[in-house]
Order: C-alpha cells, then structure tokens, then sequence
C-alpha cells in the first residue's frame, strides 16, 4: 500500500526503497491523524530507518474551520465569539489581542479595572492551558497519575470562568470596550484562594516528574532546539524560551498594563523538552505570581469605556433617554463601524505569539482578520527537532511543543 | 539599508509602521531590510481589495509581510500590491523561513503564486478543492455539508465557486 491511499485511519507502511545506515530499508509511516498522541488531528509521514526519523512531513488542516472568512461575515462585536474557537486552550489571550487590535483602530483606551480584569483572566488561562499540557504529556509518556491531579486544579479555574462570565471554556469574556462585566465578588473569594493554594499544587507536580528518573531520561536531550535555529523558524513561546532566549511579549512589548506587575521570563538553557517543561513549571509560579499583584492592587473604577457609539448604555437608561434607545438599536443592527486601517497586535500565550492583524474598510463589518497563531509557526520547526530521534521520543518532542491543532488550521 | 527607490510609499497606522515596495522587485527588499536587522517573519498573508470603497487601491490583493527586528524591538509592514490571474509574486521562503508554511497558506485561500517555492501546494484545504475561500468573491456557505442529501448534487462544484 503506498501513501496516497492511505485514508488516515491508524497506521500505513510503505517501503521507499532507500537503503538506511543499518542496512535496511527506509519506511514511510503515516502516523495520525487520529493518534492519541498528536494532541488533536495532526497528521505527520515519517520516514524512518529502523527505529530512526529521518524525515517528518506534518499534514495540517483536518481542523481547519475558515474562521478568518466567517469574521469577516460577522460584525466587529460579534467577532469575538470566533477568536475564542481556534486556540481553544486559550480563549481569553485570543480575546485580548482582537479587543486590543479593534480598540487600537477606534483609538480607545479601556480603564484600569478592565486592564487588571483582563490581567487575571490571561494568566488563569495560561495556568490552565500549561495545565492540559502538563497532564497529557504526562500521560504521553506514561506518567499516567499527573493528569488526575492536573485537571484537579484545572477545575477549579473553569468554575472561576463560570462565575465570572457564565461560560466555563468559550468565556468570550474580553470584548472590543471593556470586559463583558465587573466580577463578583465570589469570584475574587474564588481567586484569592487559588492564589494561596496553587503554589503548593505546582510543587505537587514537581515531585511528580522533575526528579522521576523516567520523565527524565525521556525528556532531557531530546528534541533539541539550537537558540540560532529556534530564532530562525520563528518559535516563540516556551519553545524559545526553552532555547534560552528570554524572549516574552509580556516583557519586551507589554500590552494591558503587564508592565505594572513584576514578574520573571522563565528560561532554560537546555534546549530540550525537558528544558520546556522547566520553562512552562516556571511560567506558572510565575502567573500565580501575578494573579497576586493583580488582586492585591486591582484599581476601582468603571470596566468598559464610556462610549455609546461603542457599547450599548446601561439598561436603566433605557427607560428614560430617547438617545440611549437609539444607540441601543443602532449597535444591535447595524453594529459600529471602525475606521478604515490596518493593525497588528501581538499577545503572548501559552503557546507563544498569538496575534491578530485587522483590516478595516470602514464599515461594520472586518474586512480582513489574519491570526497570527504560535502553534503554526512552532510545528514547522518539528522536523529539525525530531530528526534522528526515535520515533517513541518524537511524541515526546510533539507534546512539548505543545501545538494546538484548531490553532494551527483555525 | 533598504534603497530609496525601492520604497513607493511609507506612513504608520494606528501606531504600526509600514511601507509599500513594488511587487517585481520584493525579494530585493526583503534581502535589504534582512540586511538591515529585520530577521524575523513575523506572519505574511493577504488582504483581497475587491470593491472596496474605503480608498484607491493600485491593485485587487495586497500582500503584507511584517517583519521585526528582535534586537531594536521594531515591527515594520511591507505591502506589496499584484493583479492578474493568478496573481504572482516572488516567493521567500529561503530568506524567512517562517514564510514556506505562511505562503502555502495564502496560495491556498487567495491563489497568490509564489515563484520559487519549492511545494506550493494547498495547506489547510484538502487537496482537491476548487476555489480560493478567503476571496472576497468566494461565499460564505459555498461548500456541499458531506454526507447530506445536497451534497450528490454538490459532488461537481458550481462553476463560480
């Protein structure tokens, strides 16, 4: 059977013919798309010389939703549902940059209470986000228990979503203005007891694997990014950072207020995955660092910008302004339009630089959204990283690349 | 230093950098901002200009690749304006390797050809499909669901699609 014709379905063989360096011969195997192991629908050909990767080809797109076209069919409030669904580990950062890119063209600048709200939703989001990583790379590599313990905690910061915007994923909490509301009072409860227990969690995950002799031996030295190289394909995100370039958004161009909060860009000069995972350990003491700052010092204050050509008025002022109802009827027909122009706007996820370059025409409709996603940029250096790697430790080079597949086809 | 006449046009919007070069010389002016400190491609796609009112635009697809210097901490915009069907330009994924996937991709929703790469095939669409979807003349909901009773009908796909 030759490749063409495999449909997908598990594993196909076929023999190229090419002589290896141990007297076999090369195979080509199909491995996925529907591989537990390949987080999603990714699709990879490997040649491989006995247990040796030779070559790796990723088949991307199974997942492939055609957000960009459906944005621009949907108007710029609307918009934002959307960039919750493509890196769907992430919804809130994804939120960020629209609202960012959407409000740098508006020319409208949110208040500080929505800068720290939206602070706080980013960095419960990393949290959760590295959490899934953790838990399934574990489980990857047969470190079985550290999911159960991973989606403990990952639980806990769903049921903060839920209280805060009534979604427990798709939070859709960040909107072009502001946030969708101020959080309740449950919530900050919520948080401020996260805060206090989380750093005793990441320590729980530590004695899980930094020393297991296991995890070890099947992370360090393994996929192994030069910084030069990694700086070449363009990897961010603990990809880079694993490479020992200090390299975050956050720091370098702060966005929403992140240069308030004095946090650490969490680096490791090991280049490996186990490098990675130490980066992505780090990063969450780190965030649970700046979940602190921000509930310590979260300013008082309105959550969205006063402007009623923007967000509709309050519903009590409905009652009693003729002028009120129109911007309420005109913002739920039509929508606003945005002024002609063209933005990018990076923020840093989970995963690296996801951004968001917006096209308007002057209408109140997006003429063009282009996401800009990590996980896409990131699994083009997965060749260089896996090459003669065996084919058991390419899953260990895929998961800490930790590459999200509806973020790689949106 | 990228040379004067290599630049048509140039301003910032809302606060991003950006220049415009003409479409035959780009690979030129890449190399020279490359020279210049801008080593990464930070993304490349497209922006399809069809009946869009907003301003006179030389041509119906952009293309944009931002570019950033890591060192300087600067992003700038090159905008590239083509025609013509299929609309063609140099490609460089061997300056920026970023731009071999990023190239597919605008090869697979626009039909930009890019001259020189070395697998411009479809990316995100499967491999048979007839159209570019992120053109603005492409509709939203123009595709057969599989497996439903449309979708016999669906099997050739509409000739304007």
């Amino acid at each position: 059977m030759s490749i063409e014709d495999a449909s997908g379905q598990g594993v196909t063989i076929t023999q190229t013919g090419e002589r290896g360096a141990f007297g076999g011969e090369l195979l080509t195997v199909n491995f996925g798309p529907h591989h537990p192991s390949t987080h999603g629908v990714l699709r990879l050909i490997v040649d491989l010389d006995g247990e040796q990767v030779k070559r790796v080809k990723p088949v991307i797109g199974y997942l492939h939703t055609g957000i960009e076209k459906q944005m621009e069919a949907l108007r710029w409030q609307q918009g934002v549902v959307c960039t919750d669904r493509h890196d769907y580990l992430s919804p809130p950062i994804n939120n960020l940059a629209y609202a960012l890119a959407v409000e740098r063209l508006m020319g409208v600048e949110v208040p500080p209470r929505a800068q720290a709200l939206r602070v706080i939703m980013c960095e419960l989001t990393r949290l959760s986000s590295h959490l899934v990583w953790l838990g399934t790379s574990g489980i990857e590599l047969g470190a079985m228990s550290v999911l159960m313990y991973c989606f403990r905690e990952r639980d806990t910061i769903m049921d903060m979503n839920e209280e805060i915007s009534g979604f427990r994923m798709h939070t859709s909490y960040i909107r072009p203005g502001g946030v969708m509301a101020d959080a309740t009072p449950r919530f900050f409860d919520m948080l401020a007891k996260f805060v206090r227990e989380m750093p005793r969690h990441i320590d729980e995950y530590e004695d899980l694997l930094t020393m297991n002799p296991i995890w070890r031996s099947r992370t360090i030295g393994i996929g192994r990014l030069a910084p030069e190289v990694a700086k070449v394909v363009g990897a961010s995100g603990p990809m880079i950072r694993g490479s020992g370039i200090a390299w975050d958004l956050r720091k370098v161009m702060p966005y929403s207020g992140y240069e308030n909060y004095d946090f650490e860009v969490a680096t490791n000069d090991g280049c490996d995955c186990y490098a990675r995972y130490l980066v992505r350990i780090q990063e969450m003491r780190e965030a649970v660092k700046i979940l602190g700052q921000a509930l310590d010092r979260l300013p008082d204050g309105p959550v969205n910008v006063d402007d009623r050509k923007m967000l509709p008025p309050p519903r009590e002022e409905l009652e009693t302004s003729m002028e009120a109802v129109i911007h309420h009827f005109k913002l739920f027909t039509e929508g606003y339009s945005v002024p002609p122009g063209d933005v990018y706007v990076a923020v840093e996820s989970g995963r690296g630089e996801n951004g968001c370059y917006i096209v308007s025409d002057g209408t109140h409709k997006p003429r063009r959204v282009k996401f800009r996603s990590a996980s896409f940029v990131n699994l083009q250096a997965l060749e260089r990283m896996a090459l003669n790697h065996m084919i058991a430790d390419l899953v260990a080079i895929i998961g800490t690349a930790d590459t999200v597949l509806g973020d790689v086809d949106r | 230093m990228i040379a004067e006449e290599l630049i048509t046009d140039k301003g910032v919007s809302a606060g991003d950098e950006w220049i415009t070069v003409p479409a035959p010389r780009l690979r030129e002016a890449m190399a020279a901002l490359k020279e210049d400190g801008y080593r990464l491609l930070v993304f490349l796609t497209c922006v399809d200009h069809l009946a869009d009112a907003s301003k006179e635009w030389p041509a119906r697809f952009e293309l944009l690749y931002e570019v950033r210097d890591m060192e300087k901490l600067r992003d700038l915009r090159v905008r590239a304006f083509v025609d013509g069907e299929p609309p063609e330009i140099d490609s460089v994924h061997d300056l920026f390797p970023p731009a071999n996937w990023d190239e597919r991709e605008t090869y697979d929703l626009f039909g930009v050809v890019f001259s020189g790469h070395p697998e411009l095939t479809r990316i995100l669409m499967p491999d048979d499909w007839v159209g570019y979807p992120l053109r603005r003349d492409y509709p939203v909901g123009g595709e057969p669901v599989e497996f439903s009773e449309e979708h016999e009908t669906w099997l050739t796909p509409p000739p304007e699609a």
